[in-house]
């Protein structure tokens, strides 16, 4: 004769079944949006026509940097991408953001000034430190140090 | 499931099985795996901590000891160990859901917090289940006392 399980033995297994169940969905759904944000960002980067541009300009004796990003969002989850730089002396930087909602594509215009052009090429350090956050809303986000000055070589000089 | 006959040989069979497994799990792939990162990439700042071995001991003892009590009401505080200490290892083992490496210049911030709580949810009601079990089970083998009973 099968034995009857109780009910509350039912209730627990149900419990179980529904922490599993929302765990699989969530990590399904947050590792697969991370990849298809790779990927989409990856192709932009490497493709015929980058999407990422750069422009550095003479204005007297100090430069401005600008660059411009643009940032597809082919993942589930909306993205928060920000570009800041650390103040440092000479150096005035107004922080990027954009928010991508999912599927869609934003533009992330980012603009740093060099106030004395010759005093920072004069000076042994050119590095200038920046930050690329990008959050995927509201699970995981990833934060790399850059070094800007690479910028202003590019085009100021 | 508590309440079950289960033999010797079953009882010893399993724990073998377990003791095996977490062998594997805790100490021998974290050990090549940091063999691995300290040999392919010398550069490397990430290494293997020493509590994950610790926690892998304990966790072997844990698990092989709620093998070998399977269906016994003893089996209950190892179950509910072994899953405390593995969600206590989780949050160890990912700094809360922050990690930060840097090399050569170069410095990537990873933060998950949100993520880590959520996979630390099924070993916390892992903890609670074995007790809550346990209880439904014994409720359900008491004698069901009648609410009038017969006059004698």
């Amino acid at each position: 004769m099968k034995q009857k399980t109780p009910t509350g033995l039912k209730v627990i297994r149900g419990v179980s079944i529904a922490i599993t169940l929302t765990l699989i969905l969530i990590l399904g759904t947050v590792f697969y949006s991370a990849y298809q944000d790779w990927n989409a960002v990856k192709s932009e980067l490497s493709g015929p026509s980058p999407q990422a541009t750069g422009r550095a300009v003479m204005q007297g004796a100090s430069e401005v940097v600008s660059i411009n990003i643009t940032v597809p969002n082919k993942g589930l989850y909306a993205l928060n991408v920000t570009v800041s730089c650390t103040p440092q002396a000479n150096i005035v930087c107004s922080p990027a953001q954009v928010n991508v909602p999912a599927g869609e594509q934003g533009m992330l215009r980012f603009r740093m000034t060099i106030v004395d052009v010759a005093q920072y090429a004069s000076s042994s350090n050119h590095r200038i430190d920046g930050t690329v956050a990008i959050q995927m809303v509201p699970f995981a986000s990833l934060g790399i140090g850059v070094d800007l000055g690479g910028f202003v070589h590019q085009g100021g000089q | 499931m508590f309440g079950q006959k289960i033999s010797t040989r079953r009882r010893i069979l399993k724990a073998s099985w377990v003791l095996m497994l977490n062998l594997l799990l805790w100490i021998i792939v974290p050990y090549y795996a940091g063999m691995f990162l300290s040999k392919w990439i010398p550069s490397s700042p990430i290494t293997i901590p020493a509590f994950v071995y610790e926690f892998g001991i304990v966790l072997t003892i844990l698990d092989v000891a709620a093998a070998l009590t399977q269906g016994m009401a003893v089996s209950v505080p190892f179950i509910s160990g072994a899953a405390l200490v593995s969600a206590l290892y989780l949050w160890m083992i990912t700094n809360g859901g922050n990690l930060a490496v840097s090399a050569q210049g170069t410095s990537i911030v990873l933060g998950f917090q949100l993520l880590v709580y959520l996979l630390i949810v099924p070993s916390l009601w892992a903890a609670v289940k074995a007790p809550l079990s346990y209880l439904v089970h014994r409720r359900n083998m008491q004698p069901e006392v009648p609410s009038n009973p017969a006059p004698a």
